[in-house]
């Protein structure tokens, strides 16, 4: 069985791309609501959105609003692509059959 | 190293949590825009009413034309997908024709009572879909009930400054308090 990516299976990352799978393609979230949603520190927020982007997985832009600076992260189509293979990897474990198999190796 | 079937399992709650999590967030984002549009559309309307009555109904019918266009565009620019003028359109065409219908019933009715019907007809609906899916909107849905109703049984003398603020500005902020989530 394949196992599932190394760079989303990891707690604050799965909820980053969690989140921004929700968004429609294009569609970007402000880093300040992603922290919300994800519940991190900036520090934490900015280190796994580094990860994340240095994987192609998303796609982080900074402009301004006015004066403010404003960071905003979008989904990458790779990323999304990665995500719903993660998403598959983990309902393949919890399959019957994977269980089946699984007890199979116990016996 | 393959997870356990626990592990799994946990994966694909946090991501069931965080994606209820982010639509709720994306929900309110794009509810507080259009609460904040209404809020303004009441709060004109209802000050408009009281400074010029002979023309409230033209009034009205002028601001509720220019609230539907900003909303539509606000509603195209939340992401809402495809369809969403139509169904926008539909859900005002909806609310315009009970507030026909229940004048049509009821008639005749005074300018206080006209006034009553859409704003309780909206608090009725924010707390139906606050109790079905996000509670914050049965709490917008009641003060905005409380309120308006309160101003029509207790504040008659001083009722279209008050509808102005306890319909448009209930609104708008309740729009600032769903940003804030």
């Amino acid at each position: 069985m394949q196992t599932p990516d190394e760079i989303i299976h990891q707690p604050v990352r799965l909820k980053i791309m969690a989140a921004l799978n929700t968004l429609q393609s294009g569609q970007w979230l402000e880093f300040v609501a992603l922290r919300a949603i994800v519940q991190a520190t900036d520090g934490n927020l900015g280190a796994h959105l580094g990860t994340l982007e240095s994987a192609g997985y998303v796609v982080v832009k900074k402009d301004f609003v006015g004066r403010k600076p404003r960071t905003r992260i979008c989904l990458s189509r790779l990323g999304r692509e990665a995500f719903s293979r993660y998403v598959s990897t983990l309902q393949a474990i919890l399959a019957p059959g994977s269980l089946g198999a699984e007890d199979a190796d116990d016996g | 190293m393959l997870p356990t079937a626990e592990e799994a399992a946990q994966a694909l709650r946090d991501i069931d949590l965080i994606s209820h999590r982010a639509a709720g967030f994306q929900d309110y984002r794009a509810e507080s825009g259009q609460l904040i549009l209404w809020g303004l559309f009441y709060l004109v309307g209802f000050t408009l009413t009281f400074c010029f009555p002979a023309q409230a109904l033209a009034l009205w019918g002028v601001l509720l034309v220019g609230a539907v266009a900003i909303g539509i565009r606000l509603a195209m620019n939340s992401g809402a997908g495809g369809g969403i003028a139509l169904r926008y359109l539909g859900l005002i065409t909806t609310m315009v024709a009970f507030v026909v219908a229940v004048h049509v019933v009821f008639w005749p009715v005074s300018g206080e009572q006209s006034a009553m019907i859409a704003p309780v007809f909206v608090s009725a609906l924010y707390i139906l879909r606050g109790i079905q899916l996000r509670p914050r909107y049965t709490v917008i849905g009641l003060v905005l009930g409380t309120l308006c109703l309160g101003g029509y049984l207790f504040l008659l003398p001083v009722f279209w400054p008050w509808m102005a603020m306890a319909c448009g500005g209930t609104l708008i902020l309740a729009g600032l308090w769903l940003r804030s989530h």
